[in-house]
């Protein structure tokens, strides 16, 4: 089935085969061109569209046809002449060959996957491996040489008709041209080493029929690892899609899958954007973000399998619309969260503690996830505690807990701050602290902290649990150990600041390692001495001057 | 110096005196002038004559009708107007002792 055009000439209408009709209409068009300057020019077309109307007619007549062919528009061509025939007898006119405008196309008869390299490299004219190369290193780098291939390959038209090819190439479309392209075609069909039929349609055929074979067969190979590598993406995006609607619809329990991460990392969200406008604006933003690769998958996939998505343009645009809107909602939404955290307030809460010779635990949370906070039931499990420990002047030791939160304004930071749940016990010696604190789900997160400062008369003796390790934070002691040594040992708060009671005293391996130290203080102390001096000189000097 | 070109000049410059001489003969339709013309190898394709019938009517030399025509859009016949009459006497007189010249020349070498 052939598509046919309709054309009007001196009043009759013919009707032109598709491929008869793209060079009529070229051949007419330089005809008309060529004839612009010329005095009476468009009597002269009309003549000449009347000539054509009749050969035409003749021929369709004696034929008994209803079409105008491509064999009919060459007769007319070789009877009417080229258009340089047109030209005013003596006068050669210097037709000025104006540089046609270079269009966007893809190059069907270049492609590894849809011709976009080769159409962007006939589009700036530089050799195709150079795009390819770009296209490999922002795929393996970063990715984006993907989506900007799907979303290139849906939105440029492939160059279907030699007319585009010459426009893709910005060689200017004339007879000329095309012929010379047929004769370039020709001379590739010669060199197959086959013969072929004189209509330029049919090396088209051999040529597109050829590399369609080879690519389909490379499409099928390549297609079935694409498949997978789609498919696996297509599932990680409904996974987030369920993720980001999870909780909004009453999905977050629904635990089929085992993605906690994502289920847990949306709950998070609603954590931080509340559950108003806030959170919504996210989801759909996030929604709209992700239809955009949803999209090219949807129209690769369908190309990888021979099928053309028919309005395949259309859905990569809105999919671009969609993630420039998506984006902007994300955007509102986050800078409206941003407002929540202008206000900090403190709150400061005493525990008496008992007892002069204390150990200290940690309730270590098993299934700590690593995030800043979490979600527990109805609460928040907020992991932001660090522990200290200092010198009172008090009879007695007593925990300081100081409660930090962020709010829009002071009196909401100071309400967020009052709205904690942290765990201590005490049995006997033993102190326990939990690792976490809770604020209800409603509270929000909003930046809450906690420091836990365990305050120690002078003599008192503390025993320091492993288990503390991920609260312990910066203690200052004696012996200027990290926190992580100091865990596992006994401490008693001196004047001086916490001292080690039962910490190995350092043991040197051998003589000269022992030598060596004391060179290094002894340099350490003449330095002192000379820095000592150095000062009561100047001491002297100021004196005397006095 | 090509000799198509040549010989393209040389045809180009008689063919106004031969459209003159077909049409001094009788009235013409387009294609019966190319018609002559072709026979006699002075055109090889009718696309040369157009522009310049109608700059020759356009100088009033030649007018032309319209006739209905059975096979495809109406046809325009074209004949010498008076002025295109005495042109073409004097183009003859021209052309008769241009070609004497031209054989002279040529055969007395």
């Amino acid at each position: 089935m052939n598509k046919t055009i309709n054309i009007n000439l001196s009043g009759i209408i013919y009707h032109l085969d598709e491929g008869a009709y793209e060079n009529f209409n070229l051949y007419l068009n330089a005809i008309k061109d060529r004839l612009s300057h010329e005095e009476g020019g468009a009597e002269i077309v009309a003549d000449i569209e009347s000539r054509i109307a009749e050969i035409f007619s003749m021929r369709l007549s004696e034929g008994k046809r209803q079409v105008v062919t491509q064999e009919d528009v060459d007769f007319i061509i070789s009877t009417l002449g080229r258009p340089e025939d047109f030209a005013e007898a003596a006068e050669e006119t210097e037709t000025t060959q104006t540089e046609t405008k270079r269009r966007f196309f893809r190059n069907p008869d270049e492609t590894v996957i849809g011709g976009v390299c080769s159409g962007i490299a006939a589009y700036f004219n530089i050799d195709v491996v150079w795009i390819r190369v770009l296209f490999l290193v922002l795929l393996f780098f970063t990715g984006i040489g993907f989506i900007t291939y799907i979303i290139l390959w849906a939105a440029i038209p492939e160059a279907k008709t030699t007319a585009q090819k010459l426009q893709m190439r910005g060689e200017p479309v004339n007879l000329g041209n095309i012929e010379k392209k047929f004769k370039e075609f020709e001379a590739q069909g010669k060199a197959f080493g086959k013969k072929f039929k004189n209509t330029p349609r049919g090396f088209f055929d051999f040529i597109t029929n050829t590399i369609g074979a080879i690519l389909g067969f490379i499409l099928k190979f390549f297609g079935v690892v694409l498949a997978i590598v789609g498919s696996v993406i297509a599932f990680t995006l409904i996974v987030a899609l369920i993720g980001v609607f999870g909780s909004t619809w009453n999905l977050g329990g629904f635990d089929f899958i085992d993605i906690n991460g994502y289920i847990y990392g949306m709950d998070g969200a609603q954590a931080l954007f509340g559950s108003g406008w806030r959170l919504m604006s996210l989801r759909v933003g996030t929604l709209l973000t992700l239809l955009m690769p949803l999209f090219a998958l949807v129209v690769f996939l369908a190309k990888l399998f021979g099928k053309s998505v028919s309005n395949a343009r259309l859905l990569s645009f809105s999919g671009i619309a969609s993630f420039i809107i998506g984006l902007i909602l994300i955007f509102i939404s986050a800078g409206s969260l941003a407002t929540d955290f202008k206000e900090r307030s403190t709150e400061v809460e005493k525990i008496t503690v008992q007892g002069n010779s204390l150990v200290l635990e940690a309730d270590i949370l098993e299934e700590s996830t690593g995030f800043l906070f979490d979600i527990d039931d109805d609460q928040l499990r907020v992991e932001n505690v660090r522990f200290n420990i200092e010198r009172t002047n008090d009879s007695t030791a007593h925990l300081e807990l100081k409660h930090s939160a962020s709010g829009r304004n002071h009196a909401e930071a100071r309400q967020r701050a009052q709205r904690f749940d942290f765990k201590t016990e005490q049995t006997g010696e033993t102190l326990r602290l939990s690792e976490y604190f809770s604020v209800p789900e409603d509270a929000l997160y909003r930046g809450q902290d906690l420091k836990v400062t365990l305050r120690l008369p002078v003599g008192t003796t503390v025993f320091l649990d492993p288990s503390l390790e991920n609260i312990i934070y910066d203690l200052e002691n004696v012996q200027n150990l990290w926190d992580g040594d100091m865990l596992g040992h006994t401490w008693i708060m001196t004047e001086r600041g916490l001292d080690c009671a039962d910490c190995p005293v350092i043991e040197y391996y051998s003589a000269e390692d022992l030598e060596e130290t004391i060179e290094e203080e002894l340099e350490a102390m003449d330095d002192e001495i000379d820095r000592k001096i150095e000062e009561l000189e100047l001491e002297i000097k100021r004196l005397k001057d006095r | 110096m090509k000799i198509e070109n040549t010989k393209a000049q040389m045809r180009k410059g008689v063919l106004e005196y031969c459209i003159l001489g077909i049409l001094s003969n009788g009235d013409a339709y387009a294609s019966d002038i190319i018609e002559h013309l072709k026979n006699a190898e002075l055109i090889v394709v009718e696309g040369t004559l157009y522009p310049l019938l109608t700059r020759l009517k356009n100088a009033g030399l030649l007018e032309y009708r319209w006739e209905e025509s059975t096979s495809g859009p109406p046809r325009k016949y074209y004949s010498l107007s008076t002025e295109g009459k005495a042109f073409q006497k004097e183009l003859k007189s021209t052309w008769d002792a241009l070609q004497k010249a031209v054989e002279h020349i040529t055969t007395s070498n």
